[in-house]
């Protein structure tokens, strides 16, 4: 583990990736704004090209051209991303790891701000490739002719607003990268809100709709909420210990021998600013609203990045701040599971009637959020019992529940974006507002239909396919972490086992239960799509690039459902990470 | 080994080519059905399943010739892993287990492969010339060719599958497709009744084999070959009341598939199906499937002897052996009544495949005494008759196939396409076929040869070595429960021998008995071909045998030529210090007497006879026509009382088999059913349909919930931070 100065030439070059993200911004910001601009010299007729303003040249005034340079930056990116892995990562077709390296301050007390390890790389990675999903789909979502015609959407939607809609993804992305890297609740604070506001701006992106813009607004309101009681927790934090330094703090928790008001209280209001990102219950109220009014791409966004966020914090505090010692249990560990099992239930429940497919793919991720959270009960139930050993590859419990979790938010951005982007695509059409737009796409589209019911069934969690996977994954950890007790006992009675089994072991079987409801919805869109005749028997507008990236999703979501060793391998490297001493 | 590396992953392309091929097929027939070019280039889908097969006979020839000359064990390979996580075993220990695809190469599954994949091919070939050729199935063959490659992928990946859960799940592929094809006709109500019944038979023995296979994975924690095989009894006993249950539960199933008795029912019936349908499925492979699993748990007989458990296990190889006995006596006696060609056929598959199945018992139960060396011989005979029968039979049926195809057209020509109820496959109204059929006519009488052991010819050797070994396993290791299949079989011998000489004379022998019989002619080379080929196939039987066949088929030994040694062994009972044995000496010509003698004189003087007068058989079966009409008019004699007697009817009601099990669906289980259809309907629906509604509901009433307006999340996000302050704090 080496640490280095933020600002040293070495420490920079250990953060070529996000320095490609700002080279991007600046290539967006100065690329689409050359121009003929002259300047006169004063006193003498000598005119200069200042390049910036006037009238643009005939090559950048393309309105495809932001697009296409924000989809090169993501790429070179993600390529400079595997670049700088380090030596004994070379051969990333083993599973994904970095080197270890620490960004400190300069100064005589150093505090580490960012911390680049397998862990925060492959976020990065997975923040890159949702960007550059969404990105790739944009070129055709927000494509507008040289010409514009006389509809009035397209019209607006030229190279100007083009600009916007790409600097902010990139602006986004750069925030992302902040928070996956952070070793300081500060700094993990401003990323967050650097990724967030530009989200919150992309979801009123369409301000001429109105839903659009109330979206935007709503969720805009709530969101500066429970960001603020957020860091009302964290400064109560930092009252408390006196620094934010996830390192220090971690200290200070594990030397507190009674519990005291104000860390408890700190992280307590901690948990709703990231409760709110991940959209929670009670905190998930304004997620259908938004995924609804934002377009198809942003929504992704929000189903995917915007929730890792939120998992990355909570993984950051949960795991290295108030994870206890063996034989405890973690303050969290009732609330959290509580809240798990509402969640879910409440998600799958509230997605059964919906009939808006958005609000449904909304409330579908309400719902997988709860899984998440009960995987991460896994683990504190884990430090409480008395399953301390390793199984055979040398890996803790929690290693395998966290590893399963980032496995779900890395499928997650294969199949949530792709189910999106079929959304986006019949978007190109009309206005999606109720199921009856997927009646009988079947019949015009059979290949972007059967990728949608991939898509549902990767969701819904049906092998072979990712989502069967992830969710396989973590039902295993709950239950081994469950049933260790049990086991150590050589009770091999089946209701005795039940009963002597930790409590955590019914989250378990609530996610089952949770599974069987949320089939009903996801298989119904199959039917929707299969049996339902449509109004028309005309296939969907041809927009290449948004079907290329449907293919990949949905080739992604087979390919890591059936050969997923490559990265079942990666996130557990990336599990270790996180529990390596920091 | 290095050289298995460069194999394996073309031996697990070999299910997925014909798998990959058939959507293909189908869709292309969906689109295209009626164009020219898809019906006479492409053949309705024909050509395109052809290329198909013909890939997997290469890749199989590859395969094989690879492995041919060398001499391993069995080897599981993994080629796909999929998931690999810990159960809970009922000893309270864990078991890493391994989800995924793989293959499992030994000697056994490569012959099997090798039979499947040629005869695939051919049956493949001769479908072309049978099924576009008959206005019936104008507009449909591309269903049938999608079928016939998923059946194919279904054989194939069985018979590589390395472990019994795959081995299970490409059976039931098969299953399936034997319903589907047998009810390719399924405008007939008699095939679709057949087809009914085949699958529902089946499904009792396949119920069996799911529990067998349930507690054989809660004995080994596993269901891998490799692990199974390779397990140790002493370090991890293992309860062997519950190894010998699981295993006649997996018995059971292979009788359900090979149509043994008492499932056997489905099997006559299944006759419905195409021609091509009956070669492939119903006699050369899918009916292989039991006796492969059986073949299959022969290491787990060898490993218990081998670590001390002798005999354990001898009871379950008593009862396949006596089950094989059975059901050959029995089979060949329907076979004697049976006139239409199809269904002697269809009893003779049963009767051949019992025998291998007795074979397969003895060989489980030297194992199981720990006598490898004469269990191997055993093994080695049955799969060696295995071999014989699938190409004989696939012939055999092909043959038939060709007869009815010819008496079928015949008939419409004769007729002028009216059709008033005239059987085609009835062989009362054949005879004298032998000049009008040359090619198949020889072809039927070298495969029936086969069957039947004639000296020399491919079934001999094999059947030869199946008799000998059950013999010897009860005669000097005091299995007297063994001599019951043992005279069974000898006495089966020679049935066969009357059955299948019954067919070929009152087929091609004697006058015409119709009209349309005169006027049939041989036609169409697409049939003509897999015929000749699999002609020279059963002829070279005694080259298989003088190559030591064998042995390397159950131990893997290299090839080597030893006619003499063969002839020596076969017709003296001579091993190899030159000791002649006088008990097998007897019983070897005992059977051959039996089999190739008796059985065949009594058959032409029932029903042999010369040809009309001017007409001529092609010189290779003109002397066996010859022969029946010399035989018949010197000993000529009058069965009728024994044609009609209580027995004669009981054998042509199929010993009343089928009235029984009617009687019991109706009185038993068509009650039960009724009352599992009145609960389903009243109670699993009214509780299904009451969660729905109920979460219907609860979803309306939990979505109005969210009303749209931020200062009602703002609400919630308050009272949000005041639940998690309030658990977090109500906990510590």
């Amino acid at each position: 583990m080496a640490a280095y100065d933020v600002l040293s030439i070495d420490g920079g070059l250990k953060l070529l990736p996000e320095i490609v993200l700002l080279a991007g911004i600046l290539a967006l910001f100065f690329i689409t704004n050359l121009g003929d601009a002259k300047i006169r010299i004063p006193l003498t007729r000598l005119r200069i090209p200042a390049l910036l303003g006037g009238n643009r040249f005939k090559w950048n005034s393309d309105p495809r051209i932001p697009g296409i340079v924000s989809v090169f930056t993501l790429i070179f990116a993600i390529g400079m991303l595997i670049q700088t892995l380090g030596d004994d990562c070379a051969d990333i077709m083993k599973g994904f790891c970095s080197e270890t390296t620490i960004l400190t301050t300069t100064g005589k007390n150093p505090v580490h701000l960012l911390k680049l390890d397998s862990f925060s790389r492959l976020f990065e990675l997975m923040f890159f490739l949702a960007l550059l999903l969404v990105s790739a789909a944009s070129l055709n979502r927000l494509q507008a002719d040289s010409n514009p015609s006389n509809d009035d959407l397209e019209q607006l939607l030229d190279n100007r607003r083009q600009v916007d809609f790409y600097l902010l993804l990139l602006i986004s992305g750069l925030g992302m990268t902040v928070v996956a890297m952070s070793m300081n609740l500060f700094v993990l604070f401003i990323g967050l809100e650097l990724a967030s506001l530009p989200i919150y701006v992309l979801v009123a992106f369409h301000k001429e709709s109105k839903a659009g813009s109330e979206a935007g607004v709503k969720y805009f309101i709530t969101g500066a909420i429970s960001s603020a009681v957020g860091l009302y927790g964290m400064s109560l934090l930092y009252l408390w210990s006196g620094s934010l330094q996830l390192t220090v703090l971690e200290a200070a928790w594990a030397s507190m021998d009674t519990p005291e008001a104000l860390p408890l209280f700190g992280i307590s209001l901690l948990l709703v600013g990231f409760g709110f990102k991940i959209s929670s219950v009670p905190f998930h109220f304004v997620a259908p609203d938004a995924y609804s009014g934002a377009s198809s791409p942003v929504a992704a966004l929000l189903a995917t990045a915007s929730k890792t966020l939120g998992f990355i914090g909570l993984m950051r505090i949960l795991m290295i701040v108030t994870l206890p010692e063996t034989g405890e249990t973690a303050v969290w560990m009732f609330a959290f599971g509580t809240l798990s099992v509402v969640t879910m239930t409440w998600g799958n429940l509230a997605a059964l009637g919906s009939e808006n497919p958005k609000r449904m793919l909304a409330y579908s991720s309400v719902a997988h959020a709860g899984y998440m959270m009960a995987a991460l009960v896994a683990v504190a139930a884990w430090k409480s019992g008395s399953y301390t050993e390793t199984n055979n590859n040398g890996l803790m419990a929690a290693e395998l529940i966290i590893g399963a979790i980032i496995f779900h938010l890395f499928v997650l951005i294969s199949f949530k974006i792709g189910a999106f982007m079929v959304i986006s695509h019949l978007e190109t059409e009309d206005d999606v507002t109720d199921m009856s737009s997927l009646h009988g796409l079947a019949k015009r589209e059979p290949i972007i239909a059967t990728s949608m019911f991939v898509f549902m069934l990767a969701l819904a969690g049906v092998p072979p396919l990712a989502g069967f996977m992830s969710k396989f994954l973590m039902v295993t950890g709950i239950v081994q972490v469950a049933s260790a007790d049990v086991l150590v006992n050589n009770n091999v009675d089946l209701i005795p086992t039940i009963l002597g089994m930790h409590w955590t072991f019914f989250l378990a079987i609530a996610i089952f239960i949770n599974s069987a409801i949320s089939l009903y919805y996801y298989l119904r869109i199959g039917v929707l799509m299969f049996f339902e005749e449509s109004s028309t028997r005309l296939p969907l507008p041809k927009v290449s690039i948004l079907r290329f990236v449907i293919f990949v999703c949905a080739i992604g979501t087979v390919f890591f459902g059936i050969n997923s060793d490559w990265l079942v391998e990666t996130v557990t490297n990336a599990a270790s990470a996180l529990f390596a001493d920091s | 080994m290095g050289s298995e590396i460069s194999v394996e992953f073309w031996v697990a392309t070999i299910p997925f080519v014909p798998l990959l091929t058939f959507p293909i097929i189908l869709f292309l027939g969906q689109y295209f059905n009626g164009k020219d070019w898809w019906k006479n280039i492409l053949k309705e889908g024909g050509s395109i399943s052809l290329m198909s097969m013909g890939i997997v006979l290469i890749l199989t020839s590859m395969v094989v010739a690879q492995f041919i000359g060398e001499m391993h064990n069995g080897q599981g390979l993994d080629i796909i892993d999929w998931i690999t996580f810990d159960v809970l075993r009922s000893d309270g220990m864990t078991n890493g287990v391994n989800l995924g695809f793989g293959i499992y190469i030994d000697h056994i599954s490569l012959m099997l492969l090798f039979v499947a994949s040629f005869l695939c091919f051919l049956i493949n070939w001769f479908s072309i010339g049978y099924m576009n050729t008959d206005k019936i199935n104008d507009n449909r063959n591309h269903r049938f060719y999608a079928e016939f490659l998923i059946f194919c992928s279904g054989m194939l990946g069985m018979v590589l599958a390395d472990n019994f859960l795959w081995l299970f799940i490409f059976w039931e592929i098969m299953g399936l497709c034997s319903y589907l094809l047998i009810g390719f006709y399924y405008e007939k109500p008699s095939a679709a009744a057949a087809a009914k019944k085949a699958f529902l038979t089946t499904r009792v023995g396949d119920v069996f084999l799911m529990i067998g296979l349930i507690i054989m994975w809660n004995i080994y924690g596993s269901l891998e070959f490799d692990i199974i095989f390779g397990w140790d009894y002493f370090t991890n006993p293992v309860d062997m009341t519950l190894l010998k249950t699981s295993l006649i539960l997996m018995f059971i199933g292979a009788v359900g598939k090979s149509a043994q008795f008492p499932l056997h029912v489905w099997l006559p019936d299944a006759m419905e199906g195409p021609t091509p349908v009956s070669a492939l499925i119903h006699a050369a492979t899918m009916v292989n499937a039991g006796l492969y699993l059986v073949a299959r748990m022969f290491p787990i007989f060898i490993g218990t002897a081998g670590d001390g458990l002798v005999g354990e296990l001898a009871d379950v190889a008593i009862i396949i052996a006596i089950i094989g006995g059975i059901t050959a006596f029995m089979a060949a006696g329907i076979a004697f009544v049976q006139n239409d060609i199809k269904k002697v056929l269809a009893y003779s598959t049963m009767s051949q495949l019992a025998y291998i199945f007795t074979g397969l018992g003895a060989a489980l139960w030297f194992a199981s005494k720990g006598k490898p060396e004469l269990a191997l011989f055993a093994l080695g005979a049955s799969l060696f008759h295995l071999f014989n029968h699938a190409m004989a039979k696939g012939m055999l049926f092909m043959a038939s196939g060709s007869v009815i195809h010819e008496m079928h057209h015949a008939h419409h020509h004769i007729s002028h396409g009216e059709h008033e109820g005239f059987d085609a496959q009835d062989m009362t109204n054949m005879g004298g076929l032998a000049s009008k059929l040359p090619i198949t006519s020889t072809a039927m009488a070298a495969g029936s040869m086969s069957i039947i052991g004639i000296p020399l010819i491919g079934g001999f050797w094999s059947k030869e070595g199946i008799i000998a070994k059950i013999w010897k396993a009860a005669i000097y290791d005091g299995g007297y429960l063994l001599f019951i299949p043992a005279i069974l079989l000898l006495i089966s011998a020679g049935m066969t021998g009357f059955y299948m000489s019954r067919m070929w004379f009152m087929t091609f022998a004697g006058k015409p008995k119709t009209k349309v019989a005169e006027h049939v002619h041989e036609e169409t080379p697409w049939i003509k071909f897999p015929l000749v080929i699999l002609t020279f196939m059963t002829l070279g039987g005694i080259v298989f045998a003088s190559l030591h066949f064998v042995s390397w088929v159950s131990e893997g030994h290299a090839f080597h030529y030893d006619l003499i040694h063969e002839m020596k062994h076969a017709f003296l009972a001579m091993d190899k210090e030159g000791v002649i044995d006088s008990t097998f000496l007897i019983l070897t010509w005992a059977t051959i007497g039996l089999s190739s003698i008796i059985g065949p004189i009594i058959a032409m003087s029932l029903y042999g006879g010369n040809l009309k007068d001017g007409e001529n058989a092609i010189p290779t079966v003109s002397w066996l026509v010859k022969l029946s009409g010399m035989v018949k008019n010197r000993w000529e004699f009058d069965n009728s009382t024994l044609a009609n007697s209580g027995l004669a009817e009981a054998l042509r009601r199929r010993l009343y088999f089928d009235d029984f099990y009617d009687w019991i669906c109706i009185k038993l289980i068509v009650p039960i059913g009724i009352g599992a259809a009145l609960f389903d309907k009243k109670g699993v629906d009214g509780v299904i349909k009451g969660i729905e509604s109920g979460s219907q509901s609860a979803s309306t009433w939990i979505r109005k919930l969210t009303t749209g307006s931020a200062r009602d999340y703002i609400m919630m996000v308050a009272l949000g931070s005041l639940i998690f302050v309030g658990l977090i704090w109500g906990m510590v």
